[in-house]
Order: structure tokens, then sequence, then C-alpha cells
């Protein structure tokens, strides 16, 4: 939830990208995280080749970590490493679809309500009501109702995020119709969805970049959160679900790798994602670039 | 800092002036006799109404058990037993009795009269209370009259030999004086100042917290008339796992819901805590659809039940934990009524595959909904699913959530119906509701005439013999056309702290310690 | 009208729009998506004709416009109900439950400004630096922690390991007086500890940010150049500044923080609000959650005032505006 990293987004001109692309080739932490969230995305879409989908039962039941059980095993005897591994998969599904909808729906919005001046104070103040909205427990009694699987998991996820990315958005977007090119592109007859497309758009995309890292880190919690609470789909296996299992199992109490591998999955993978995110940041804000 | 200083003393006043609202106040006095002593019993549900003819939660049965008597219990054998009705029959086909004790009292001094027993049923007839048990068993029920003080009777509208067990077993007696000033029970929330038939009274109820209760007397179940301990806490721990956490810690001296299988063998190791058995009352079993094809079809139906590896999942997901009912739907518990010679379903998937081709039915795809806050049921499904696999049906699992499943097991929309009928203590209502067209709980949408003939003579009966010879016959065709696949019965396990001693094990998560016989006669050892 | 008068109109007008909308939106989520009450309360037993009875005593079988009026009527007076399940009115169940909500979120509030404003300072003073990365490192990871998990681990350390602290609840019942409140105390550690954990990087990452800008602001330069000692600049001058977000962060999550407590309410058994909500969700106890949720847009309208009157002790040119 660092909203506050989005407010510190500042415009970036487009030649100042080679600056920024340096700047942050020299932060080990964003270069590091980088590695990192490939690795996880190639763990996602090689699973199947790493190890066995989780199945097989057995009378070892919630053996501790060992050669033969990397993570150890969970109430059923399954292997919680390929748990876990699978479990990326849609996870990281989950986190990207819905962070990429949401940045969608945000995005649109922001930029309508800045370009159309009449249109704003409406837009500003539905976005802002979203806001006030409770997002958790709207998100449980959602849930609750529509049912549970990957597609309206990720659909919810992303209609209940749109409006951050619409505020941090808006206000990027709204400096950047006050700056002079923009008027020149309006004096020179530009259509409207031109100079959206030609000069909104770029003078916004930093802050869409920083806020993809987070809507997706947010929405690996969320996903996981609702999971727990027994909302969440069990015709997949996701991080959430392995979770969701050894809470029901009572297995949290006693055997501590079968939460502890799935949490620290969800921990680098949102570390990453928000350390790139804050060094792009960084790495883009001249003033605290270390040159 | 200007700023912080009033911030964090505005809230920190706010905060303190809050809480002090909700600080309790001292009892005034403790309840008479000399023992004294608290037992504090955790619970994953929270109260959800006090009054026990709405009753929804299992921990609100638990508590209003210790205000409310029933007029019958259970024994260890699933047997009705005695408890405020000290007899029990029919004095003619259509008029059924309860004769009760008459050393029962209301903890404001009033005796509990057969007024009392006769005014709770006529108000579960007239009122209708949603979450009520007992109404879907008194549909032959015309009316209940009180000619003594100790003596009741239930006039029916045709012979029903199941409605006095199940009515005495399942409804809580309500004082008169104390409901009827409020109109319909169905909207009374009777959330303050109880008044209990004993063993124990609430005192103090904290919503998402702590319930407590003190003892009762006379309660002529408990030695001397008097409960052996002071009080009983029910403390709420929404997750089983701090739950277990807080037992372990000393918290709560026990845990009220039957351990998850895979715990009972860490706990029973575990210093300072014990752990009893107690028999199950009811069973796991998968219903198939037959309002869809080819469930219709009883190849089909034999071929889903010879995939299942049966034994895999009772020593897997149970831990070994569970006995087979030999897919009858009679558990063992049951000894008065069980049928031995109902052999279970064998696990061969060849077979399987024969009968589907015999069937002449081939990539066989079908969901299967049960309730995702069944953690026994969700693990069994995916158990079953591979099996399954096996033999070339694709099941498609669908775990719900709770509400989502209520609508869909009530619409009837699933091909399988995979869940846990918790208490099974009558065969012939069990079967009733299970295998009569338009009964409550029939997910196999089963509509055999000569089934239902005979689960209708059987209620009609009042000679038990005749009854039994008509269940047993009903439980074979039940087995043999496979219109329902009974997998196991659970036999449950409870933890508590070995600074007591005493409990009374009844059958049932339901009872199993938490009876008000068992919770009145509890000894502290520490 | 003089500009406060203006000012406290349309904040005023804000307020009301704002639990307009939640109320509308809780009541058109529960009356559009599917779900029926009647069947989440009535026992199996129960016959379709008590069900249908049930939704009439409801009044969810009249037309969703009449709901709607009928729902705003009442809750224009001040009347949100009697729960489907408890059959209470709603006020008293959610008053028996908000004051252990604001204890918990506002003590957890609390103790991340206090935790967080050390070390935003810390990392802003030296950017860059192994410190402030490790800062940054520790304020991304916490609020990457996956709460149940937390839960159970300080629980299993704190309680069941070292004996410091007690598992689960608000409070030891049966426990009164000065030995109430200790009780209380000590229940109230963990919980409040995981929370802080959760939100501490927000204010920690935000703090840093905004300081390091505002160290580099014009009037610090040239309070540095005044020969101020270094200290007095950053806590003077540059954090009173970088105080003016974290406020802005409190009024925007504090919003998420009181119904989004359910996980941390669920692990440490603590009777608060977000725990009643999914309660009440899965008995689709619809007056609950209504009344519920228009509770929870109550508590994010008065925090944006608090806010908003920290903001003009915070900023003189609010002051003077």
């Amino acid at each position: 939830m660092s909203i506050g990293v989005l407010d510190s987004v500042t415009t970036e001109s487009p030649t100042a990208a080679r600056a920024t692309w340096s700047a942050f080739r020299r932060n080990p932490l964003g270069m590091i995280s980088m590695v990192v969230l490939a690795l996880i995305v190639l763990v996602a879409i090689f699973a199947p080749l790493i190890v066995a989908s989780p199945s097989g039962y057995g009378g070892e039941v919630l053996q501790a970590p060992s050669g033969a059980h990397l993570f150890g095993t969970d109430n059923l005897g399954r292997d919680v490493f390929a748990e876990v591994v699978w479990g990326t998969r849609i996870s990281v599904l989950v986190a990207a679809a819905s962070s990429a909808l949401a940045i969608v729906i945000g995005v649109l919005v922001a930029m309508l309500g800045a370009y159309f001046p009449k249109a704003d104070t409406v837009i500003g103040t539905v976005v802002d009501l979203c806001l006030s909205l409770p997002v958790l427990p709207l998100m449980i009694l959602v849930t609750a109702l529509a049912g549970t699987s990957v597609l309206t998991e990720i659909l919810i996820i992303a209609f209940f995020s749109w409006p951050e990315v619409a505020r941090v958005v808006r206000s990027q977007a709204l400096s950047a119709v006050r700056l002079p090119y923009m008027d020149a592109a309006r004096l020179t007859g530009g259509s409207s969805t031109w100079i959206i497309r030609k000069h909104l758009l770029p003078a916004v995309a930093p802050v869409v970049v920083v806020s993809v890292a987070l809507t997706s880190s947010r929405a690996v919690l969320t996903a996981a959160s609702l999971a727990f609470l027994g909302l969440g789909g069990v015709t997949n296996w996701s991080w959430g679900r392995i979770l969701f299992e050894a809470e029901q199992s009572g297995a949290m109490s006693s055997a501590w790798w079968t939460t502890l591998f799935p949490s620290l999955a969800m921990l680098v993978l949102v570390v990453s994602a928000t350390l790139i995110s804050i060094t792009y940041n960084d790495a883009r804000n001249p003033r605290s670039r270390e040159d | 800092m200007r700023i912080r200083v009033p911030i964090i003393v505005v809230a920190a006043l706010a905060a303190a002036a809050t809480v002090a609202a909700c600080s309790p106040a001292p009892p005034k006095s403790a309840g008479g006799g000399s023992g004294s002593g608290t037992l504090t019993i955790a619970t994953t549900t929270d109260v959800v109404n006090f009054n026990p003819l709405v009753g929804n939660s299992r921990t609100d049965d638990w508590v209003t058990d210790l205000m409310y008597p029933r007029l019958l219990t259970i024994d260890a054998n699933g047997n009705k037993e005695p408890y405020l009705a000290k007899d029990f029959g029919y004095s003619n086909p259509t008029t059924g009795y309860y004769d009760i004790r008459d050393d029962m009292k209301w903890s404001d001094g009033q005796p509990v009269t057969a007024a009392d027993v006769a005014y709770t049923i006529n108000a579960i007839l007239k009122d209708k209370p949603a979450g009520n048990t007992t109404y879907g068993q008194m549909s032959n029920v015309i009316n209940a009259t009180a000619p003594s003080a100790t003596k009741v009777e239930l006039h029916l509208s045709r012979p029903d030999s199941t409605v006095i067990s199940e009515v005495g077993f399942w409804m809580n007696v309500v004082p008169q004086h104390v409901f009827a000033p409020h109109g319909s029970v169905a909207t009374f929330p009777n959330n303050s100042n109880w008044v209990s038939a004993g063993p124990y009274k609430l005192v103090s109820a904290v919503k998402g917290q702590s319930y407590t209760l003190d003892r009762v007397t006379p309660y002529p179940f408990a030695p001397n008339n008097t409960p052996t301990l002071q009080k009983i806490v029910y403390r709420v721990y929404p997750d089983i796992n701090s739950e277990i956490l807080a037992l372990k810690n000393g918290d709560v001296d026990l845990i009220g819901n039957s351990l998850p299988p895979a715990q009972v063998k860490s706990l029973q190791t575990a210093a300072g805590i014990k752990v009893q058995e107690a028999p199950g009352l009811g069973y796991e079993h998968m219903a198939f659809n037959m309002t869809k094809k080819p469930l219709d079809n009883l190849q089909v139906r034999q071929a889903l039940a010879d995939s299942v590896d049966y034994n895999a999942i009772r020593s897997v997901v149970l831990q070994g934990q569970a006995v087979t009912t030999g897919s009858s739907p009679i558990p063992p518990v049951l000894k008065d009524w069980v049928d031995p010679s109902l052999k279970e379903y064998t696990y061969d998937p060849n077979k399987a595959k024969q009968l589907l081709a015999q069937a002449g039915v081939s990539n066989l795809k079908l969901n299967m909904i049960y309730s995702l806050a069944d953690p026994v049921s969700s693990q069994a499904a995916t158990i079953i699913k591979d099996d399954e696999a096996k033999a070339g049906i694709t099941i498609n699992l669908e775990g719900q959530e709770r509400n989502t499943y209520l609508a869909n097991t009530a619409s009837g929309n699933y091909d399988i119906y995979l869940g846990n009928f918790a208490i099974m203590d009558d065969p012939t209502t069990n079967m009733s509701l299970t295998y009569l067209p338009g009964g409550a709980i029939n997910y196999s949408q089963v509509n055999d005439p000569a089934l239902s003939s005979l689960i209708t003579q059987a209620q009609a009966t009042t000679d038990k013999a005749t009854q039994k010879t008509l269940i047993t016959q009903a439980a074979t065709m039940v087995h043999n056309d496979v219109y329902d696949d009974v997998m196991y019965m659970q036999n449950l396990y409870f933890a508590y702290s070995d600074k007591y001693s005493g409990f009374v094990v009844k059958p049932s998560e339901l009872l199993s310690l938490l009876d008000p016989q068992s919770l009145a006669n509890v000894k502290t050892t520490g | 009208m003089p500009p406060v008068v203006r000012f406290a109109v349309r904040r005023l007008g804000r307020a009301v729009l704002t639990l307009w909308f939640a109320s509308t939106v809780t009541f058109l989520l529960l009356r559009l998506l599917p779900g029926n009450p009647a069947l989440a309360v009535a026992s199996p037993n129960m016959t379709v004709q008590a069900r249908n009875i049930l939704l009439h005593q409801y009044g969810l079988d009249q037309p969703l416009l009449t709901q709607y009026g009928k729902y705003l009527w009442q809750l224009l007076h001040g009347n949100l109900g009697i729960s489907f399940t408890q059959q209470v009115p709603v006020s008293s169940v959610l008053m028996s439950r908000l004051p252990w909500t604001l204890l918990l979120t506002g003590s957890s509030l609390i103790v991340t400004v206090a935790v967080g404003i050390p070390l935003g300072v810390l990392a802003a003073t030296r950017p860059h630096k192994v410190l402030d990365r490790l800062v940054q490192v520790f304020g991304v990871g916490v609020q990457s922690l996956f709460v149940p998990t937390v839960g159970i681990f300080l629980l299993f350390v704190f309680g069941l390991q070292l004996h410091w602290l007690p598992i689960g609840g608000a409070y030891t019942p049966g426990v009164y007086g000065g030995a109430w409140y200790v009780s209380v105390l000590s229940h109230l550690v963990l919980p409040c500890v995981s929370l802080m954990l959760v939100q501490l990087g927000s204010y920690v990452l935000t703090l840093r940010a905004t300081l390091i800008d505002s160290l580099g602001e014009d009037y610090t330069v040239l309070a540095n150049a005044k020969g101020l000692a270094n200290r007095t600049v950053v806590w003077k001058h540059a954090l009173r500044n970088a105080l003016l977000p974290t406020t802005t962060l409190i009024g925007l999550q504090l919003g998420y923080l009181v119904g989004g407590a359910v996980l941390t309410e669920t692990v440490f058994a603590y009777p608060g609000i977000g725990r009643g909500i999914y309660e009440a969700v899965t008995q689709l106890d619809y007056p609950v959650l209504q009344g519920a949720f228009v509770l929870l847009a109550a508590t994010v309208v008065v925090v944006n005032m608090l806010t908003d009157l920290a903001y003009g002790v915070l900023d003189p040119r609010v002051r003077t505006a």
C-alpha cells in the first residue's frame, strides 16, 4: 500500500529516458529486483519442467523440509515445493491481469478527466468517493456473492484497484495539460485523440510504470487474503490456496513450512516489484539521482 | 512538533474513552454451591442468536443447551435416553407423550413444567423460527397440550413413529413465562436477563469475544444437585491455529470443535494436553444427481462409486480416524440399526471402465460441489477427483463459499454433491429427509416409489422390530442402486487441558464433551 | 459567505455525499449480486414457503426502488434496521465491536507514526547510503508480509514460547478493575504490532521521498547557509513539511485500515468490525452489512475532517488562506 511512492513521481521529458536508465542500472537494489522478478516469471511459465504437478497422497503428512521434500509436505502428504512452484502461475497471472485491467481503466478515466475539464469535476469526485470505500471488506462481500473463480477474482481486484491508479495518474495528467506544449498542440488544431495519444499519454507514462508495480504487488496480497478467508478458487494451485489449506487443517500451528514458503514467495515477488518502482522513480528524479 | 502531540493525545483519549465504556463491572454474587473453578472453552464460531428456537451456529447450540433442557439425550450408542422427560412414547397411533421430571427449576425459581414444553412446541408450529431444526420434523403434529404439570401430549394428524424421539432430542424447552410476553418466538432475540434450567446460566456476553455462564442450582444431573464448576466461559477463536496455540498456552482449557485430523497426533503427544475420542454421528457422502443424464443410469453410478479408493481417503484425509459404513446410510455407531451384511463398494477402476462401456458412456465430465468451509470434504474432493480420473471420468471440482453452495444445493445445480451429514440420530427420520421425493436433503433427487414406500411404512409403525426390517430393506436398496454413496463415518477428537477430568463422552460434535451433563460433572485435577 | 463557512459547507456536503455513496454501493451490491439470505438463515428442514415468508419479513420481495427508498428514509432517521440473524438493532451489533476496532487501529497508527518518522529521517538524511537502502528494503519488506503468517509466528514466539503475552481475544474474561486495563493492553500488543508492520512501509517510504525532496529545497539550503546546526534544519524545517504527506497518508489509509484488519482480527481473535463484516457476509445479514459500511464511511469522513484540521495547523499557507 505504498500510496506515498506514487505521489512523488515527477514529470519526465522524453530525452531523460537514457539518463534514467543509466541511473537505474547503477542501483543494485533495482537490478537485483529485476533479475528476481524475471526468475519468478520464468518459474511461472516453466513450472511443469521444474517439478511435477502437486498430487500423490501418502502417509508422509506434515513432514519437515528434507532432501526428498525441499519445502516439506502438507497435511495430505503433498510436496509443498511443487505447490509453491505451480502456485506461482495463478498468483502471477492474477497479479498481472488484475493490475493490467486496473491500469487500463484508471488511465482512461484519468485522461478523460484531465483532458475534458467539464467531466473532471465529476470524475474527480467519483474517484475520491471510490477511494473512501473500505476496499477489502467490499471485496469479501462481492466475492462471497459472485462466487470464486480466477476470472471473477481478477475482475474484482481490478474493479477495486482502478480508483487508486486514476487518482495518481489524474494529478499527473492535470499538471501535464497545463504545460505550454499542450496548448501549442491544441492551437495547431490537433484532434483530441491525437493530443491525448501523442502528448498526454507519454507525460503520464512514468506514473503508469510505477502504478503497474504497485497495483500488481497489492493484488498478490489481496488475492492471498481472500483465499485465506476461504474466498479463493481451489481448482488451481495458488499461493493463497496453500495458505488457506494450511489454515484450515490447523497446520499453521504446528508445521511452519506450510505457511513460510508461500508467504516468502509472495514477499519476494512484492518486494522486488516495489523496489523496481522505487529505483525507477529515484532514477528519474534528477534531484535524488546519485550523480 | 506541535501537531503530533494533539493528534496522538486526541486519538489516545478517544481510544481510552471508548475502551473504558466496555470495561466490565464485577459480578454481584456468584451462583450457589461450594466448589469453585472455571472451565474456558474455545470455539471457532461466534454466538449468533441466544434464542435456542432460532439458533444458527454450533456455538449457539452449545451455549443455549446449558440453559434450555432437551427432553431426551443420546448415549454413546446413539440410543435416546431420558433427560427432562422421564418417560416417552405413544398412548395411541396419533398421540405421543412425554412424562417430565418434577425436580427441574428455572433459575428465577419457577418450576420447569409440561406447560413450558407444550408452549415451546406450539410456538414453533405457529411462528416457524427460521433456523429451527425441529419444525421440519413436526409436519404431522397438530398441537401439543399439557394435561398435567408433568405430562405433555402431542396430537398427530397421522401415525408418526419418529416425532416423539426427534422432537425430544432436537428441541430445547424454553420458559413460557419469559418467552411468551415477547410475542413471536421467531423474532425474540433473548439477549439479556437470561433464565436457565441449568446447569449454567449466561451472565455476560461480549460479541465476538466471550460468553460467561454461572452455575445454576438445583441441577438434578450433577453431584448434590450442584454443577461442579462455578463458571463456564466460551471464548471465540475464529482461526483454528490460534485456537490450538491458546490451548497449549493455557488461555483456554478445552477446544469445543473437533480437531482437524492432521492435528490429533501432535496434540496427543503435547505436554499438559489430553485428547478424547468421541464417535461421530454422521457420515460423509457423495450424492449423484439423478435428474442429470447419464447419472440416472445405475451402471454409471456404480462406475463412479467403484472408482474411488475410500480406504485411501480414510487413511490420508482422516489419518485413519474414520470407519466404513459398508456404503450404507446407517453408520455403525447406531448399533441397534446397523446391517453388517452390507459391504463397501470395491475400489476397481477397471470394473468402472467396463461399467461405463456397458452403459455406452464415454468421456464423462461431471462437476462436484462442496463447501469450502468444510475442510474434510475439501480434502476428500481432491482425492476423489484423482481417483475418478483413473477410470476416465473427469471431475470438475467446485469448492464453493457457503452461500453459493447453499444456493446451488437448494436449486439442484450440480452433478455430484459432496458433503457431511453431521448428525444422524434416527435412521427413519434421516432416510425420509434424504430419500423421499421433496426431502430437505434429498441431494441425489431420488424418486423411487419402492424405496419411498419402505420409508413411509417405517415412519408409520411404532413397532421397533418391524421398523428395523423396513429400514434395513431401504438401506440395502440405497446401497445396491447407488442412490447414495456413503464414504465413511468420522471419529471425532477433542483436546483439553489435563487439569480437568470427569467429562462424559457423547457422540457427535454437538454433544461431545460439551453436553450439559458432561460439563456439570467436570472436576479440576490440578 | 465568508471563506470559512464556505469551506465548512463544502466539507459537509462532501461528507454527506460520501455516506450516501457508501450506503448506495452496498445496498446495490447486496441486491444485484446473487445471494438469498433466507437460505443462509433458514434450516434446510424449512420449506420453500417458510423461506418465502422470511424474504417477505425482510422486505426483500418488494421492488428494488421501494426497498431503496425505505432504506434511505430509515437511514436519515439514524435507523440501521434489525439484524436478520441476531434480531437486535444493527447499531447495537456494530457498537459492541467499534471500540475494539478503534483501539486496535488507533494504537497501531500511533505506533506506526512513532516508528516510521525516525526511520524515514534516518534514511532521508543519508540518501543512497547503506543505511538508507536497509531502511528502504525493510520498509518494502514489512509491507509485503502476509498478516496471518506473521500473526501466528508472533503468537507462537511471544505467547507459547516466551509466555510474555496472552493468545487471542481483547481481554481475559473474569478480570475486573485495574487488572482489566492491564489485560486489555497485553492482548493489544501483538495484533497492534502486526498491523503496524504492514502499514509501516508506506509511511517510511513516503517520509523518505518527501524529506529528500524538501531537504533539497531552497529554504533548507538557506537555513543551512545561515549556519544552523544540521540537526535543527532536518527536524525543524524539513520534517515539518514532510509531515503533510504523512497526514494525507493517514487520511487515505485509515479508511482501509478500519475495515481491512479482517485478517489480523481473525488470527488474533480480536472482536473488531472487520471480523464482524466477514461473519455478516457468511450469514448474508444485509442490515448488518449495510450498517457496517455506512459506519466505515462515517469513520473515513471523521478522519478526513481530522486530517483537514491537522493540515490547517501544519501548513501555514492553509491557515492564512
